[in-house]
């Protein structure tokens, strides 16, 4: 059976989601005396619009453009190729200038689209280019973006019941409005624990596919490998004038905590296994 | 006697604040996760965020710290 530590996984952090849910819906349909069909049907166009905006904001955000066919054959090729050996459909290839090494994935199986910036592809040889293609058309395949979105529709739709239910509860007053807003953040940050807890370990299980898919972990390891120390460079000159403003790290516990993916080095080790 | 939830609303507030101005990262990544594509502002398998977003959320930090102390000292001062 396929990713059985991931679909264990998945069974718990689901469980606890969908129990906070269920709090939140129990509260809507008392409150405001609203059906259970309704309190679904709202849900589900919360997330449905959630993710539609999502994908149109990612791809806006960066100035993804399509990567023509004519342009760069030999990456569509691969793309196909690898795309082939995962079982799904070609994603549609973008490209961005984000100014830094960068690619990712957004939309579902079948509907895919990853991005890579023109800094990846000047920095990464072809086979770690590779590396980095497997690992983004994974996340596709194991539908990670699309189990995002939902972690992150459930957190949100749960900090704004917890926020009415602070609102409604109270006198209106000035703290009334700020303890509100303040425990509707908190509550999503909660919930979003769970949610960059399975995120992280989906970072780990497409490591794997994307090994899986060329033979060999390598070309990825590399990949992030001389990205992360093309970083550390960069980091390097600005630590003087970031250290004076950083109070503590912030890949201490709590930001580790809050983090969607792993240490890098975590994963080159991984890979390298 | 203090009112519980002006108290609530200071105690958490600084909660927040303390969490905005040490980890502003976190805070933002908890905003943006499944809205916006991760290591915008950083590389390639980080989930880095930029410093635009790190000075704003510790903006905010130090309002939510100014807001929870004056809220704590409405509810016992």
């Amino acid at each position: 059976m396929r990713h059985l530590g991931l679909k264990a996984r998945m069974a718990v952090v689901g469980s606890i989601l969908f129990a906070f849910y269920a709090v939140a819906a129990v509260v809507v349909m008392g409150v405001f005396d609203w059906p259970l069909a309704l309190v679904l049907l709202a849900s589900v166009a919360f997330v449905g619009v959630q993710y539609k905006i999502g994908k149109w904001m990612a791809l806006r955000s960066v100035g993804a453009e399509d990567l023509p066919e004519e342009r760069a054959p030999d990456l569509h090729r691969r793309v196909e190729s690898l795309a082939r050996d995962m079982g799904i459909d070609k994603p549609r290839l973008m490209i961005a200038s984000m100014g830094v090494p960068n690619a990712f994935a957004v939309g579902r199986k079948g509907a895919g689209t990853v991005v890579v910036s023109e800094e990846l592809l000047r920095t990464l040889d072809d086979s770690e280019v590779a590396g980095v293609l497997a690992h983004e058309l994974a996340h596709i395949r194991n539908r990670d973006v699309v189990m995002m979105v939902l972690g992150q529709g459930v957190a949100s739709i749960v900090a704004i019941v917890a926020q009415w239910a602070v609102l409604l509860t109270g006198d209106n007053d000035i703290a009334d409005f700020f303890l509100a807003i303040v425990v509707g953040q908190l509550t999503q940050m909660l919930v979003m624990l769970f949610v960059f807890a399975i995120s992280r370990y989906r970072e780990y299980v497409a490591d794997g596919d994307a090994a899986d898919a060329i033979g060999t972990g390598e070309p990825l390891a590399r990949a992030l490998e001389k990205i992360s120390r093309g970083a550390e460079g960069r980091e390097s000159q600005m630590d003087a004038q970031a250290a004076a403003l950083c109070i503590f790290d912030d890949r201490g516990g709590l930001a580790n905590l809050l983090s969607t993916h792993p240490p890098v080095e975590k994963r080159i080790e991984r890979l390298r296994r | 006697m203090a009112d519980v939830r002006t108290l609530l609303a200071a105690v958490l507030g600084l909660l927040l604040g303390t969490v905005c101005l040490v980890a502003p990262d976190a805070v933002v990544r908890v905003q943006f996760a499944g809205r916006r594509p991760p290591g915008r502002g950083g590389e390639y398998g980080t989930d880095a965020v930029s410093d635009r977003w790190r000075h704003l959320i510790r903006l905010l930090g130090v309002g939510f710290v100014v807001a929870g102390g004056y809220f704590g000292y409405v509810a016992l001062g």
